[in-house]
């Protein structure tokens, strides 16, 4: 009996101990809550990723905006972190530990709102649809309801070195109105002549293909973002061909992953980077390159009635996660910065080069100035014109389920099997895929 | 007759074990006959639908899977015998009474097994970079990181290199326990040190042969940091492994499937438990 007694005694000892300890937890929390109300005010968490970019960017529009209310506290973090990060909460249908906004990519949003149709507020009362540009708006949306406030336009440019390709003989004239197969030509004597390469590839990313997909207004899906359109696509056909094309011909260096790219530009090694404006922060990091660098617009695919010189490749927008404490300052916060202001738009085309997706942007000063680094172009005006241009295109909720896919089967293409007849296998491998 | 039995549970040192009992069955038993209902679902995380074998039929068609699944058992057949041998030779290397700075040497075999798996994929990721240390030494121009042949070859590197010294402390520890009786007897009847190695120690130490496989298939079954590190799976998923399939099914795209990486994993484990049965067999029964 004794022996059972202090057995149990233990047991409710260990049991205590823990509980304790778990009110402990809650006690301190509670703690902050109400210093925090003390002081009248609340936190707005963010999440986003880039510390050149997107996170000087939510700076600037504290600065622009600040409420009595609340304090808007930013957090960086990698896309891959958030992207986890969301999912694992989401899928356990919990928000505790999640921020109020969070950025997510334009490829990735429609997957997350089809998967979680309860996590975002309806953003439709602060955006309007006819202030930014329509493209944004393929994605962003389930049923007429807008969930985000577009941000950072992808619009690409093909940033290039002015002096590798001019000992390479060609001027600025050259890469204006070419196609992807004179793109080609162009590659291979800048790789002859100077020995650089054109730019540079990861063989896992596809991005290069999509943006050539894109810029004939075709995708991985067709409009209703699910019907699989692979086969029997000929801009991605061609993409694909052009794609495998640069590989085989050695006229890029291959990377690893993405940090190989940026420092493949800044260490002077490629002579160019075909990518979206939001590149230019990394681009013009590299101080000692000032001057040296010009953005033309991408080639266009031959023989395409639809082709234009206008694609995307990233670029993204600002979501609020519903129920949180926080939803309505949150919403307030973008109501009054990211989705209105026009000031703020100006403030960070100067300060990080952005090229937004707000239409009244494109009136503001800074866009038509000439940029320094840029060999005096007038970047933000060149690429708020090719902006304008942008195919719409479903981007669906698989693009990187497809892309992991299609990565397999471009390898095949490199190695030299037939486009039609592999691009049919993809086919029929990615239906399988987003089955279920 | 009850109380009796009750006795018998509290009271004879049974409470101690309770706790654990409890927590391992909240932590461990619930969430695997979860994560074996979620094998049998699928749709969108929080609204999903039994499909029977739907997940596992799916895996007999899918590309990616198949890729992963060939990639990891590569890896298995390719690195852990290669990693073994090595070991094997270097503990009875080192095993030599008559060496000096044995401690040294151990040390430094040993040494890599305390890195961290993340620092030492990236900085195998460094060495092995088209500009790297590794071309500039063999003067090549190989893409290490980026042609599909090479990063498999890469991957089997590193994880050699790092999980050698590992296996190596175990049969040291089990060289120790072979008396030297039977090494000198041995050589007064003019046995080299190559029969030597076969013919004495390597039967001496089957059980932690069997020991050090076991722990390796298993550990290269689950390989995942150093593929998500040195080469993210890439090019095109040629380096990809059946965990870090797992990992891009459920986190890594916007929509997460995790009823179909919950069947994946289940596979894992079958393999897992056939290929330790087989060993046992094979190696002996004890």
């Amino acid at each position: 009996m004794k022996k059972r007694l202090l057995g149990l005694l233990l047991a409710v000892m260990v049991v205590f101990t823990f509980s304790f300890t778990a009110c402990g937890g809650s006690d301190k929390s509670s703690d902050s809550d109400s210093d925090s109300k003390d002081s009248g005010k609340k936190t707005v968490n963010v999440w986003a990723w880039d510390e050149t970019f997107n996170i000087k960017a939510v700076e600037e529009a504290k600065k622009v905006y600040s409420s009595d209310d609340y304090d808007v506290k930013v957090v960086t973090m990698s896309q891959d972190d958030i992207v986890q990060k969301l999912n694992t909460s989401l899928a356990s249908g919990s928000t505790d530990g999640l921020p109020e906004i969070v950025l997510i990519e334009d490829y990735r949003i429609q997957g997350y709102l089809t998967s979680y149709p309860d996590a975002f507020a309806d953003l439709s009362s602060i955006v309007d649809e006819d202030a930014f540009s329509p493209y944004k708006f393929a994605v962003n949306k389930v049923d007429d309801k807008i969930y985000g406030v577009p941000f950072d336009s992808g619009v690409t440019g093909f940033f290039y070195r002015t002096d590798y390709l001019g000992d390479a003989g060609y001027d600025d004239a050259a890469l204006q109105d070419i196609t992807w197969d004179e793109f080609l030509e162009i590659g291979k004597a800048v790789k002859e002549k100077t020995g650089h390469a054109l730019f540079s590839l990861n063989p896992s990313d596809l991005g290069l293909v999509r943006a050539i997909m894109q810029s004939a207004g075709t995708w991985y899906n067709a409009e209703d973002g699910e019907t699989i359109t692979i086969d029997n696509n000929p801009a991605l056909a061609y993409g694909i061909n052009i794609y495998a094309q640069f590989l085989k011909d050695g006229i890029v260096e291959q990377v690893a992953d993405w940090d190989g790219g940026v420092n493949a530009v800044q260490s002077g090694s490629v002579a160019g980077s075909p990518q979206g404006c939001w590149y230019s922060s990394t681009i013009t990091g590299a101080d000692d390159q000032s001057g040296k660098w010009r953005i033309a617009p991408l080639p266009k695919i031959a023989n395409d009635a639809k082709a234009t010189h206008s694609s995307s490749i990233g670029g993204a927008g600002w979501y609020v996660i519903k129920g949180l404490p926080g939803e309505e300052n949150a919403i307030d916060f973008l109501d009054n910065t990211f989705a209105s202001s026009t000031d703020l738009m100006a403030t960070l085309a100067t300060e990080i080069g952005l090229v937004s997706t707000m239409k009244a942007a494109a009136d503001t000063a800074p866009y038509q100035e000439a940029n320094e680094f840029y060999s005096g172009q007038k970047v933000l005006e060149d690429f708020s014109k090719l902006s304008t241009g942008v195919p719409e295109v479903n981007y669906g909720q698989n693009t990187y389920v497809i892309e992991s896919v299609m990565a397999e089967y471009v390898q095949q293409i490199i190695d030299g099997k037939d486009v039609d007849k592999v691009l049919k296998e993809a086919q029929k491998q990615v239906e399988a895929q987003v089955a279920n | 007759m009850r109380k009796t039995k009750k006795r018998v549970w509290i009271g004879t040192g049974n409470d101690f074990i309770t706790l654990p009992l409890i927590l391992i069955t909240i932590l461990v038993f619930v969430p695997m006959i979860m994560a074996l209902i979620t094998a049998f679902q699928s749709g969108p995380p929080l609204n999903m639908k039994f499909n029977g074998f739907g997940n596992f039929a799916r895996m007999l068609t899918d590309s990616t899977f198949k890729k992963a699944f060939g990639n990891t058992f590569l890896y298995l057949i390719v690195q852990v015998p290669i990693m073994l041998f090595l070991a094997l030779v270097f503990s009875s290397m080192l095993n030599d009474t008559k060496l000096k700075f044995r401690g040294f040497f151990r040390t430094a075999l040993f040494l890599p097994c305390i890195t961290s798996l993340v620092s030492y994929s990236l900085i195998m990721k460094t060495l092995f970079a088209d500009a790297g240390l590794i071309n500039q030494i063999l003067g090549t121009q190989i893409h290490w990181l980026t042609d599909p042949v090479f990063a498999k070859i890469l991957i089997i590197i590193a994880i050699t290199w790092r999980w050698t010294g590992y296996n190596m402390i175990f049969y040291i520890a089990g060289m120790q326990n072979i008396s030297p009786d039977i090494y000198e007897a041995a050589d007064i009847d003019g046995a080299t040190k190559t029969q030597q190695l076969f013919k004495i120690t390597i039967p001496n130490l089957k059980p932690i042969i069997l020991f050090t496989t076991i722990t390796s298939t298993i550990g290269t079954l689950q390989l995942f940091d150093e593929v998500k590190n040195i080469t993210n799976g890439g090019p095109a998923n040629s380096t990809i492994t059946l965990s870090h399939y797992i990992y891009n099914l459920s986190f890594n795209f916007g929509k997460p499937n995790f009823g179909y990486a919950a069947a994946v994993s289940f596979v894992i484990v079958i393999c897992i438990v056939v290929l330790s049965l087989i060993q046992n067999k094979v190696v002996g029964n004890e």
